[in-house]
Parts: C-alpha cells; sequence; structure tokens
C-alpha cells in the first residue's frame, strides 16, 4: 500500500503539531534524590524547594527521585554501577568518603572555584567544611549538622513527680528519672509506660544514640595510633554496660530493644509509651507528624545528653552529593548551589527543624533564639565523630552485633565486646 | 534408514532461540562473570583490578561467615523440611474429594503469592513484643504467658521464628508439586494395593511415596535453590541479628556490598555461595539427565 498525496500531508501536519508541543527551550531533568520525600514534614520543603527552583529556571527542572533510608547506598551504588545514578544524592557523612574511593562522587571543586573559590566557601562552617573534604578534593558542600540530645516529656515528668525544668544532667540523675519514669499507668498492674527509649535495631542510627553514653564513659573505639581497638579498655566496657543494662538490668526500656530502630523510638515518644529518647532536631516534627494529638512543641522540651565523665555528643550530618555519572554537571551545580542557599536553609530549618551549617543562617535570630534549636546549637561544640576509616563500617557492624548479642542476652557485655573487639582489631588487619 | 533432517532447520531452530539464548547471557552469564572477576580483583580496585585470591583466604579465616554458613544450611534444612512435612500434607488433604476443595487450593496458595518483603515485615509486627498480635493471642490461650515477650530478640526463639514465618511463606510451591504429584498416581494402583489388603499406611507407604519420588526430589531440589537465596524475609525480620544468630549468605553478601562497600569481598562470598549450591544440585541435574535419557 503507498501513501497517497493526502496521507503524506496528513503525516507532516501530525509531524507539525506534535513539534509544536515541544517547549522551544528543551528542559533539563536533574534527579533529586533523597528518603525525605517520603517523610513529614520534610516532604513540604522539598516540595516547596523543587516548585520555586523549576519555576525560577525554566529550563532545568528538578525532578523527585525517591529513595528509601535503609537502602539508600544500596540503590546510589547500583545505579553507579550502571552510570544512571540521581544527579543529586542525600547521605550521612559516614558513607560519602567510600563512595568517593569508587569513583561514585563528583568533585565540586571547579564548580567552587568558579563561584569564588575560598571567598564563596566562607559562607559555611569551616569544621563541617573539612568534612567535606576528602583526598584533596571537594565531595560535598557542608548540609545540616544535628547534633543529638535529650528529649522528653514534660507531662511525664509532672506526673512522675520530676520538675520539668530540671531535666537530668548526669548517668545517676539520668537513671533515677529513667526509674521514676517506668510506671504503671493505668493500674493493671502491668508496666505500660518506660522512661526511656533506645535503639537495638540494625541501623547507623544505634551509633548515634550509643555512642554519648559510650563515648561519655571515656570509651574509644580506636588506640590513639587509630591502628588498634581500644574496645577492651575498662572505660570501653563501662560505656558499652551503661546502654545495654538500660534495658538488662534496669529495665527502664520496652521490650524488644533489638527491633526498634529510629523510627520506632519516636513513635513510641509521640504515642506516650516512653518519657525520655535521645534524638536529633528533625525528630520534633516527625514526632509531631505522627502524633499531632500530642501538641510535642509544647510538651516535649530538650536538653543535652546527660553527662557522664565526659561531656560529648554525637551528630547527624547531612551530605548531599554530585554523581560522578550525571549527563548534567553544569545543570545539576545549579541545582546543588540553590538547595544550599540561605533561603532554602533557612526554609528547611522552619519546616524541618534541621540545623543548617551555613553562618548566616546558624546566626540568624529565627534560629538563635528558637527554644529548641538553641538548645541543639549549643551541643555542637561537644560534637565528636567516629572514626572516619575505611575499615569504619565493619568495626560499626562489630559494635551494632556486640550490642544486639548484649541486650538479647546472647552473651555478657563482656563477652560480647571482647568479640567486638577482636573483629575490629581484624578488620585493621591485626 | 532414519530420514533425513531438512537443511537449514537446524538454524532456523537456533534463530528461535538466540534471543532467549541472548537475553540468558546478558542477564545472567555477564553478571555472573563480572562477579567472578570482582572476586579476583584487588580490594578498591573494580572490575579492572589486579588479580589476587585475597578475599577467598580471607573467607576461610572470617568466623562471621562461617557462622553464616552454618545458620544457612540449617534455615535451608529446616525450611525444607517445613515445607515437605506441610506441603505433603496438605496436597494428600487436597486430593480428596472434599466439597469446596477448589476454593481450600486456592487458600492454600496465598502465602506464596505475598512478596518476602511484606511477608517479613507482617510477621515482625505481629512478633512486636509490645503491639503484636502473636502475644495478644496466646495471652488469651495460654494463662500467665507474657504479654511482652520477645520473639525475634530471643537468642532460643529468634532463628525457629524466622524458620516458621519462611515455612508459612514458601510451603505452597512444594504442595502446588506434590499435588499435580498426586493426582498422576493412576487410581487403580491405590485399588489393587486395597484389594492385596493394605491399610492406609501401608498404601502411603508402598503406592504413594514411590510414586511422588522423583516430584518430591526435583520440589525439594528447586525449593533447596530457593531458599539458599532467600534474603528479604531474613533481612525484614530480623536483619540478621540478634547479633548473627540470623544471619544467611545472601545478607551477608547485601551488608559487605553494600554497607562495607567491600565490592570485592562479597563477590567471593557469592562465589563461593554459587559452588555450594551447584554441588548441593548436582543430585536434581543427574535425575534431570537421567530421565531425559
Amino acid at each position: 500500500m503507498t501513501i497517497g498525496r493526502w496521507g503524506r500531508a496528513l503525516l507532516v501536519t501530525l509531524f507539525a503539531v506534535v513539534l509544536s508541543a515541544v517547549p522551544a527551550t528543551a528542559q533539563v531533568k536533574v534527579r533529586f534524590q533523597t528518603w525525605h520525600w517520603n517523610e513529614n514534614p520534610w516532604v513540604k520543603a522539598l516540595e516547596e524547594f523543587q516548585k520555586g527552583f523549576n519555576a525560577a529556571s525554566p529550563g532545568i527542572q528538578v525532578v523527585r527521585d525517591d529513595s528509601r533510608y535503609a537502602d539508600k547506598e544500596a540503590v546510589f551504588i547500583t545505579q553507579s554501577q550502571a552510570k544512571a545514578a540521581a544527579d543529586i544524592a542525600h547521605f550521612s557523612y559516614r558513607a560519602v568518603r567510600h563512595l568517593a574511593d569508587r569513583g561514585f562522587l563528583m568533585d565540586l571543586s571547579p564548580f567552587v572555584e568558579k563561584e569564588g573559590g575560598e571567598k564563596y566557601l566562607a559562607q559555611w562552617d569551616q569544621s563541617a567544611l573539612e568534612m567535606c573534604k576528602y583526598k584533596g578534593k571537594l565531595y560535598c558542600l557542608p548540609d545540616d549538622l544535628n547534633p543529638l540530645v535529650l528529649m522528653y516529656n514534660t507531662v511525664h515528668f509532672k506526673e512522675a513527680g520530676l520538675d520539668p525544668a530540671k531535666p537530668p544532667a548526669t548517668w545517676a540523675e539520668f537513671l533515677d528519672y529513667a526509674k521514676k519514669l517506668t510506671r504503671d499507668t493505668d493500674g493493671d498492674g502491668k508496666i505500660d509506660r518506660w522512661g526511656v527509649g533506645i535503639i537495638g535495631a540494625r541501623q547507623e542510627g544505634l551509633f548515634m544514640r550509643f555512642n554519648p553514653w559510650f563515648w561519655g564513659a571515656g570509651g574509644e573505639y580506636l588506640a590513639p595510633d587509630g591502628k588498634r581497638s581500644a574496645l577492651d579498655t575498662p572505660e570501653a566496657i563501662e560505656g558499652f554496660r551503661w546502654y545495654v543494662e538500660l534495658f538488662t538490668k534496669h529495665k527502664v526500656v520496652p521490650a524488644g530493644a533489638i527491633e526498634q530502630g529510629a523510627q520506632e523510638v519516636r513513635t513510641q515518644l509521640a504515642h506516650g509509651k516512653v518519657s525520655m529518647i535521645i534524638t536529633l532536631p528533625a525528630a520534633l516534627g516527625i514526632v509531631e507528624a505522627i502524633n499531632p494529638k500530642l501538641n510535642a512543641r509544647e510538651v516535649l522540651a530538650l536538653a543535652p545528653v546527660p553527662t557522664g565523665k565526659k561531656k560529648v555528643t554525637s551528630a547527624w550530618f547531612s551530605m548531599r552529593v554530585i554523581s560522578a555519572y550525571t549527563k548534567n554537571p553544569d545543570a545539576a551545580w545549579r541545582v546543588y548551589k540553590a538547595w544550599h542557599e540561605g533561603d532554602t536553609q533557612m526554609r528547611n530549618f522552619k519546616i524541618a527543624g534541621v540545623l543548617s551549617t551555613r553562618l548566616d543562617v546558624m546566626n540568624a535570630p529565627e534560629v538563635k533564639n528558637d527554644k529548641f534549636a538553641r538548645v541543639f546549637a549549643a551541643q555542637t561544640p561537644y560534637v565528636k565523630w567516629e572514626p572516619l576509616i575505611a575499615e569504619w563500617p565493619r568495626i560499626g557492624d562489630a559494635m551494632i552485633i556486640a550490642v544486639q548479642e548484649a541486650l538479647s542476652g546472647v552473651k555478657p557485655p563482656e563477652q560480647a565486646l571482647k568479640d567486638a573487639h577482636g573483629a575490629t582489631n581484624r578488620a585493621l588487619g591485626l | 534408514m532414519p530420514a533425513r533432517r531438512p537443511r537449514g532447520e537446524g538454524a532456523i531452530a537456533a534463530m528461535f532461540v538466540l534471543p532467549a539464548t541472548v537475553m540468558l547471557a546478558v542477564v545472567l552469564v555477564f553478571p555472573a562473570l563480572v562477579t567472578l572477576k570482582l572476586s579476583v580483583s584487588l580490594e578498591g580496585q573494580g572490575v579492572s583490578g589486579a588479580l589476587t585470591l585475597a578475599h577467598y583466604r580471607r573467607a576461610v579465616a572470617d568466623p562471621v561467615l562461617g557462622q553464616t554458613f552454618r545458620n544457612t544450611f540449617a534455615f535451608v534444612g529446616l525450611s525444607l523440611l517445613g515445607h515437605f512435612l506441610l506441603g505433603l500434607g496438605l496436597a494428600l488433604a487436597l486430593n480428596q474429594a472434599l466439597p469446596g476443595r477448589a476454593l481450600f487450593r486456592l487458600v492454600a496458595l496465598i502465602p506464596w503469592t505475598i512478596p518476602d518483603v511484606i511477608a517479613g515485615i507482617i510477621f515482625r509486627w505481629m512478633l512486636n513484643p509490645v503491639h503484636g498480635s502473636v502475644n495478644a493471642a496466646l495471652q488469651a490461650i495460654v494463662p500467665g504467658f507474657p504479654s511482652d515477650f520477645s520473639w525475634l530478640s530471643s537468642p532460643t526463639l529468634a532463628f525457629p521464628s524466622v524458620i516458621f514465618a519462611n515455612v508459612w511463606r514458601g510451603y505452597p510451591l512444594v504442595m502446588v508439586m506434590l499435588l499435580a504429584g498426586l493426582m498422576a498416581i493412576p487410581r487403580e494402583l491405590y485399588e489393587a494395593a486395597a484389594v492385596d489388603g493394605a491399610g492406609r499406611v501401608q498404601r502411603f507407604l508402598h503406592v504413594t511415596l514411590p510414586g511422588l519420588r522423583v516430584i518430591i526430589l526435583v520440589a525439594l531440589a528447586l525449593d533447596m535453590v530457593w531458599e539458599f537465596r532467600r534474603f528479604a524475609l531474613v533481612l525484614t525480620m530480623t536483619g540478621g541479628g540478634p547479633g548473627t544468630l540470623t544471619e544467611v549468605l545472601s545478607t551477608l553478601v547485601y551488608k559487605s556490598y553494600f554497607q562495607f562497600f567491600t565490592f570485592e569481598y562479597a563477590s567471593a562470598i557469592a562465589i563461593l555461595m554459587s559452588v555450594v549450591l551447584l554441588l548441593l544440585s548436582l543430585p536434581y541435574i543427574v535425575l534431570v539427565g537421567r530421565a531425559e535419557r
């Protein structure tokens, strides 16, 4: 069958109609990957950023790309192996060096040079910025850095005869408060509210809640030379036992500790099952979203993590990166730069409660005068990091295993930590 | 003298098979070769790295890997036993002329339709010590049963809990295969055995089981391969914990690759896993080969 004259004319007309429907400037799509797309209240901040950027930059479109917190590295690694990773991805500080070592991340130095180099970088807290540098390259701009603090329910405190204006400041006080807060509230003879929620599940969130106690006792993962394990010191066992015995001995933690992850513990706090947790700034909005009836911003209060031998805490440090395989590096940089600008970072604080490492946002009156933010910010000088070495994931896993073994009674705490000590030394090649 | 094949028939047959062969090569053979190369590459250097057997030497000396192999064998063995016993029992029941048999057969398949990860999450919720339905149900039945019993935190019950979930999830496949085998056994054999005075147990032992022999071997062989690779159920229920009590090879490979960033060592474990699986599958391969001859 041949296409007649009218058929050819119809085809040309259809072709012209289709062409005219295509925008004059083809849009570049930048995939913006984070698990926060699935979280309240973060999703609001992301959607506002996306809407604002897309409206202001007609040639570039920020596209939502979902990952899950639990497998964010697996998703990005798999995509990178196929050279099809999201243009911009989101991790904690722990993963970035490993991803950089595999060649999955773009060095941002050339872009930063065009923006003004050191003058551009002076906008950020310099200690946070140093964590973004690795082997002479810059793999990210620092995003939000959130020290962990004690979050507690003031209503529970009052019910237990405790003064909400005097939160526990020492370990002894913390344990005393936890015992008083562990109660049978409905008179059926069974405990239905516990003093503390702790994480025992196999996730990186465990370290952020465990480490303040571990380090607070004077414990360290590695010897000062960084070449062997320090998990066999009396301080290490003291800190380890303190955390584990909250559950096994003092019973101020709900059953099934090793099944509880960060979200489960926040849910426990939101529903009044526990009275105190160690957590980060974004938890306030998350707890509020889980249970709006709690009236979280009125009922919950913050305090520094109780001090042991040392005043120390841990922190969540967000790092967003640009994939080495992005097909649109300039567009990706424009989106990336916009995300790290002051107005976006301030919006993230207002909606999600996270603390920016931009100096202008950190020092803004809205942040400094916020009753919650100022408690978090005051802990920044006490933040300590795990050893930033290639072997850390295996060392961290050994510690998770030890915590789980001790919490579940598979091994006594001393044996569990001793095995972690051996595993750490093996990871270090000893 | 046998008839000769028309010329070109072999080439045409090869052409029809070619697309599937290419797809198999791309989806199976290529990744397997890449994994093999990774497993003998220096750590951190990826596929193009220099050759080394260091990862295999490390695997042999790794106590965690040894424990994980033992866990995996136990997991596979007990799951297979559970699948076989439950699958055979239900297949025998569903082979009877019962009213509503078709509906029962359909309902019995439901666990198999649920994805691993969903099944893992469901069981995790059910077994939750504070809010789970299992504790609530047991409290109603067993006086004095603790309301906060921790199944998945228990050193003795975490592993059986995962196996229970896996048996529930996977028995329908074995059941369906055995049911098909039962339906293929001629009724006359049972009638003849009954005439000879064989009771129910004797008929089962001397008619049913021999009739199902090949199907049982095939079903268990295939099930073994699948259970050896079980991943999402274990990951969602326990993550391999408490400690390493429920760690299986698939979760260890995942952890080594994506959490430890040791692509090369993870690949070595995966290759070892494949070799062991191949050896365990040899009876099935021999059986199929004999059947074809």
